[in-house]
């Protein structure tokens, strides 16, 4: 497959992942943009054509932490996320808006797998941490998620 | 395979192995979260598709495109600089050319020390390919002689032109398309189609195999 052919391919879920990391459409089309000209500078070199995908959310990934003066998401806790229970006006989000009051650290796992289809050892490559670490934040992130988007009179009964 | 592991693995949301599967069927409980787990991930997968702009993905495949072209005439304008031997930067290594460059560095003692054959005899050989006077008219033919090359045989040609010195090597069961490049350990190599089969001209000068490589093309 053509570089051309690749970047058609793979266009719309690199621009969403870039979108969930920098949380800004103007800045996703960006950093997807420079890194498909690096990317592009370097495609020959690319032994692996299979691996292609994974390298380009890969680039992304590297375009958006240099454009963000190389600040990885940090390793946030969830814990705002988890005395959310006395906070019942958080319930009741819509999944988008969930996502948004997610810490990038657990929303990225959450974004390379869902939309890029990698596995969690393939996750854990990418970001740079062990397997069982990027398993704990999928799962941490669903727990959030559902309490986040449960119906709010349902939550807020219980509180 | 318990519920709790059954759920603790649904929540990663890695998919259904055999195992969980087997539970699943055997288990109401992990059937009813397995269904909303579903629904939950569909819910998910809809919340981080969020809108591209219009085109996006053809705007980028269009863009690698028009750099491509870019990248082409900002070549072709290093190759005009750059003469003859610009032609060796734009192209790219080809494994003819490279196998060539190989027998060369391996071969070509061997074939001059076991003397070349009658002229002749080389004029019949070549006839096909790459008719010897052609040569001839290019410099001073040093020394023909057959040698195995890629599974047939090969006549390994040592031409002296005003510039300096290049190997041949003439193909006549190799056939090929276009004029290729290939350049390694100090030493270039192309090779191009020929009579019935190809030619390939090595040496250690870019511009001295270019200009007679396209002496041979033309
Ligand atoms: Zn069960």
């Amino acid at each position: 497959m053509s570089f051309e052919e690749t970047v058609r391919t793979h266009a719309a879920d690199l621009y969403r992942y870039a979108y969930w990391l920098a949380r800004d459409h103007a800045q996703a089309e960006d950093v997807v943009q420079e890194a498909l000209l690096r990317g592009w500078r370097a495609f020959p070199r690319l032994r692996e054509r299979a691996a292609a995908k994974a390298w380009l959310f890969s680039i992304v990934r590297n375009e958006y932490l240099r454009a963000a003066g190389n600040r990885a998401p940090d390793a946030e806790t969830l814990d705002g996320l988890e005395i959310a229970d006395e906070r019942p006006e958080l319930f009741g989000l819509e999944m988008r808006d969930a996502l948004a009051a997610l810490p990038a650290s657990y929303a990225e796992p959450l974004a390379l797998q869902v939309l890029g289809g990698f596995s969690c050892a393939e996750i854990a490559d990418m970001i740079g941490a062990t397997e069982g670490a990027t398993m704990t934040r999928l799962t941490r992130a669903r727990q959030a998620l559902k309490r986040l988007v449960a119906p709010r009179e349902h939550k807020a009964g219980r509180t | 395979m318990n519920c709790l592991d059954y759920r603790r693995q649904l929540l990663c949301g890695t998919g259904e192995t055999d195992g969980m599967r087997v539970h699943r069927l055997q288990c109401a409980g992990c059937a009813s979260e397995w269904q909303e787990q579903a629904a939950f991930e569909g819910a998910l997968r809809a919340g981080l598709e969020v809108p591209v702009p219009a085109g996006f993905g053809e705007r980028m495949a269009n863009a690698q495109v028009a750099r491509r072209r870019r990248f082409l005439a900002v070549a072709a304008t290093a190759l005009v600089a750059a003469g003859a031997g610009g032609y060796a930067w734009l192209a790219r290594q080809d494994p003819l050319a490279l196998a060539n460059i190989d027998f060369v560095m391996k071969e070509e003692a061997n074939s001059i020390m076991m003397g070349a054959i009658p002229h002749a005899e080389a004029q019949a050989a070549l006839a096909a390919t790459l008719p010897l006077d052609r040569l001839e008219g290019l410099g001073q033919v040093k020394h023909v002689r057959p040698c195995p090359f890629n599974g047939a045989t090969a006549y390994h040609v040592v031409l002296m032109v005003p510039q300096g010195k290049v190997s041949l090597l003439v193909m006549p069961s190799t056939r090929i398309r276009g004029r290729h490049h290939a350049e390694k350990e100090g030493m270039h190599a192309e090779v191009m189609p020929a009579g019935n089969g190809s030619v390939g001209v090595i040496g250690i000068d870019a511009a001295v195999v270019d200009s007679v490589a396209g002496a041979l093309k033309a």
